[in-house]
C-alpha cells in the first residue's frame, strides 16, 4: 500500500508541482497584488496593501481608467466579433468537408488547418502588407469589383475589425476540426429517419445538425473567447494599440502597465478584472445553455 | 446556411448544387492559402517590384536577395537554434509529465483524484496574461530571468497534455498493465514501455501541438528574455525586421523573414497532421 501511494506521488509530482509553482502560485499572487501598491521591478515583499484603490483607479475618470475601460471594451468587441464570425464559418466549412461528400475535402481541411500552425508574428507581418492601402493586394482586388480603397489598419474605424479578420483567418481551421469532430458524433440513422419522413436540407440542418452540435458549439465558443482575449502580436507589433487607442486590447494593455511601466499592482487589478469578466461570461453562457436544454 | 445534407444519399442533390459547392470549396481554399502564397511570392521580389502600384503579384525574376539581407540583419542560425531548443525541450518535458500524470489519473484510484484533476483542467482555461506579471517576477527571483531556462521551465507541464493522455490511457486495457506488474515491471517501466507505445498516435499529436505552440509562442519569451537578444527565438528576432516594415521597399525582406519562421511548424504539420486530426476527433475535446 505504501508502495502504491509512493507511485501516485512520483507520477503526479512533476506535472502538478510545475502547475502549482508556475500557475497556481502566480494566480494567487495576482489576486493579492491587485490590492497592493507594488512595482514589478521590486520583490513581492515590497508590496503594500492599499485595499480597493487600484480598482477605484482603473474604473475611475482619470487617464488610467479611461485607457483601461477602453481596453476592456475593445477586448469585448474583439471577442464578440471573432466568435460571431468563427462559429458560423466553422460550421459551414465543417459541413462542407464532412457531409457534402466532395472530392478534395481532405485537402481543404489540410489547407484550412495549416493556417493555425503559422506563428502569429508571421500572420501579423503578412497582413500588415496585405492591408496596405496603396500597395496591398486586398485593396487592389476590392478595386476590381468597385469597392473603393479601405484604410484597414490605419483608421480607428476599421483597425479593430482588420485585426479580427486576420485572427479569424488564422483560427477558423482549428474550429472547423472541432466541428467535424462534433459532426462525426451525430448518428447517420437520425438523418435517414428524418429523410424518410420527408425532411430536406434546411430542415435537417435546423432540427438535427444544429441541436446536436450544441455542446460542440458551446465548447468552441468558450475556446474562441479564451483565444480572443490573448490577441497580442498584431497589436504589439503593427498597431501599437492605435490608431487613437482603437486596438488597445487587454493582453497588450496589461503587459504595458504591469511589466513595461512596472505598475504591478495596477496591472494585477486589471488581470483580476479580466479573469472575473471571463468567469462571469462563461458561467452565464453555460447557465443559459442548460436552461435551454431543460425546456 | 442551407447546405444539403447528402451524407448517406449521394446524388440526391442536383448537379448544379454540387457545382456550386465545389466552387465554394475552391473559393475557401484560395482565400485560406492566399496570404501564405503571397508571402512566399513577395519574399522573392526585388525592391523595385515591391514598390509598384498596383502591386506586382508574380516576381519577374525571382531572387533570394531578401533572404540574404535577412541573414545580415538578424542571426538566423542562432535564432533557429534557440527556437529549436525552446520548443524541443519543452515538448519533451510535456510528453514525459503528461504521460506520467495521465497514467496516474486514468489508472490509479486515490482520494482527491477528481478534485486534483478538476483543478488541473481549470488551469487550461486561464489566459496567460492573468499570471504574467507575478510569473515574470517569480522567475526572476529564482534566477531564471533573461535565459532560455526561464522560457522553458514554467512550460514543462500543461493541463491540455494531461487531459489528452488521461483520455487515451483510460482506453489501454487494465490486463496489459496487470500482466506487466506480475512480471515484476516497475510503474515507470510500465508507463514508458507499455502505456506509451499503446497511445503513440495521441503522443504524436501532443508532440506536434506542443512543438508548434512553443515554436510560435511570443508573449512569454519576449517578457522573460528582457532584451537578451542572444537567446531570442526566431519569432522575436523577426520583430527586429519591423523597423523596416514602414516602407514598401522592404516588403520582400519582411516577407522573407516571415517565410523562414513559418516553414518549420508547417513542415512538421504536413508530416503529423493525420495524428492531430484523429486525436482531436477521438479525445472528446469537443465537449461531449
Amino acid at each position: 500500500m505504501t508502495g502504491f501511494r509512493k507511485s501516485i506521488v512520483v507520477m503526479l509530482a512533476p506535472s502538478l508541482g510545475l502547475i502549482a509553482v508556475f500557475i497556481l502560485v502566480p494566480i494567487t499572487l495576482t489576486i493579492w497584488l491587485a490590492f497592493t501598491k507594488w512595482s514589478s521591478q521590486t520583490p513581492f515583499a515590497t508590496a503594500t496593501f492599499i485595499g480597493l484603490d487600484n480598482f477605484r483607479e482603473i474604473f475611475g475618470p482619470g487617464s488610467v481608467g479611461r485607457d483601461f475601460k477602453g481596453a476592456l471594451a475593445n477586448t469585448a468587441l474583439y471577442s464578440l466579433m471573432s466568435i460571431a464570425l468563427i462559429l458560423p464559418l466553422s460550421v459551414l466549412f465543417g459541413m462542407l468537408i464532412h457531409q457534402a461528400e466532395l472530392k478534395g475535402a481532405n485537402l481543404l481541411r489540410t489547407i484550412l488547418f495549416a493556417t493555425y500552425m503559422v506563428p502569429m508574428i508571421a500572420v501579423a507581418l503578412v497582413f500588415s502588407k496585405l492591408y496596405s492601402p496603396s500597395e496591398g493586394p486586398i485593396n487592389q482586388i476590392l478595386g476590381w469589383v468597385g469597392i473603393g480603397p479601405l484604410p484597414w489598419l490605419s483608421s480607428p474605424d476599421t483597425a479593430l475589425v482588420s485585426v479580427v479578420l486576420l485572427n479569424v483567418w488564422q483560427q477558423v481551421g482549428y474550429f472547423t476540426i472541432l466541428i467535424i469532430a462534433g459532426l462525426t458524433q451525430i448518428p447517420q440513422s437520425i438523418y435517414e429517419a428524418a429523410r424518410m419522413d420527408g425532411a430536406r436540407g434546411p430542415a435537417l440542418f435546423g432540427f438535427i445538425t444544429l441541436p446536436l452540435l450544441k455542446r460542440t458549439l458551446l465548447f468552441s465558443a468558450v475556446i474562441a473567447l479564451i483565444n480572443a482575449v490573448q490577441v497580442f502580436e498584431p497589436v504589439a507589433l503593427v498597431t501599437q494599440g492605435g490608431p487613437v487607442g482603437s486596438t488597445n486590447v487587454m493582453t497588450y494593455h496589461i503587459r504595458r502597465v504591469g511589466i513595461e511601466r512596472a505598475q504591478g499592482g495596477l496591472g494585477s487589478a486589471m488581470s483580476v478584472t479580466l479573469l472575473l469578466a471571463l468567469v462571469v461570461t462563461v458561467t452565464a453562457v453555460f447557465a443559459l445553455a442548460r436552461r435551454e436544454e431543460r425546456r | 446556411m442551407s447546405l444539403p445534407v447528402t451524407t448517406s444519399a449521394p446524388g440526391a442533390a442536383s448537379p448544379a448544387w454540387r457545382g456550386a459547392l465545389y466552387l465554394l470549396m475552391i473559393a475557401i481554399a484560395v482565400v485560406s492559402a492566399f496570404p501564405l502564397v503571397w508571402m512566399v511570392l513577395s519574399s522573392l521580389k526585388t525592391p523595385a517590384e515591391a514598390m509598384q502600384t498596383p502591386p506586382v503579384w508574380i516576381p519577374g525574376t525571382p531572387s533570394f536577395d531578401a533572404y540574404q539581407k535577412v541573414s545580415e540583419l538578424i542571426s538566423v542560425g542562432r535564432s533557429f537554434a534557440n527556437s529549436a531548443v525552446i520548443a524541443g525541450i519543452t515538448t519533451a518535458g510535456i510528453l514525459v509529465t503528461s504521460l506520467m500524470a495521465g497514467y496516474a489519473f486514468a489508472k490509479y484510484r486515490f482520494r482527491y483524484r477528481e478534485v486534483l484533476f478538476a483543478i488541473t483542467i481549470a488551469t487550461m482555461f486561464l489566459p496567460p496574461i492573468v499570471t504574467l506579471i507575478p510569473l515574470y517576477r517569480l522567475v526572476g527571483s529564482i534566477g531564471l530571468n533573461a535565459s532560455l531556462a526561464g522560457v522553458i521551465v514554467p512550460n514543462l507541464a500543461n493541463a491540455f497534455g494531461i487531459f489528452l493522455m488521461r483520455q487515451f490511457i483510460a482506453g489501454v486495457p487494465d490486463e496489459l498493465i496487470e500482466a506487466a506488474r506480475l512480471d515484476g515491471a516497475s510503474e515507470f517501466r510500465i508507463v514508458f514501455t507499455i502505456v506509451a507505445p499503446a497511445v503513440a498516435p495521441a503522443l504524436a499529436a501532443l508532440a506536434l501541438f506542443a512543438f508548434v505552440y512553443h515554436w510560435n509562442s511570443y508573449l512569454w519569451p519576449l517578457t522573460v528574455l528582457q532584451g537578451n537578444s542572444n537567446d531570442y527565438p526566431i519569432v522575436i528576432s523577426l520583430s527586429r525586421l519591423l523597423s523596416y516594415n514602414r516602407s514598401a521597399v522592404n516588403t520582400g525582406l519582411v516577407m522573407a523573414g516571415a517565410t523562414l519562421a513559418v516553414l518549420p511548424p508547417l513542415i512538421l504539420f504536413v508530416f503529423l497532421q493525420r495524428f492531430f486530426v484523429r486525436t482531436i476527433t477521438a479525445s472528446g475535446m469537443t465537449g461531449q
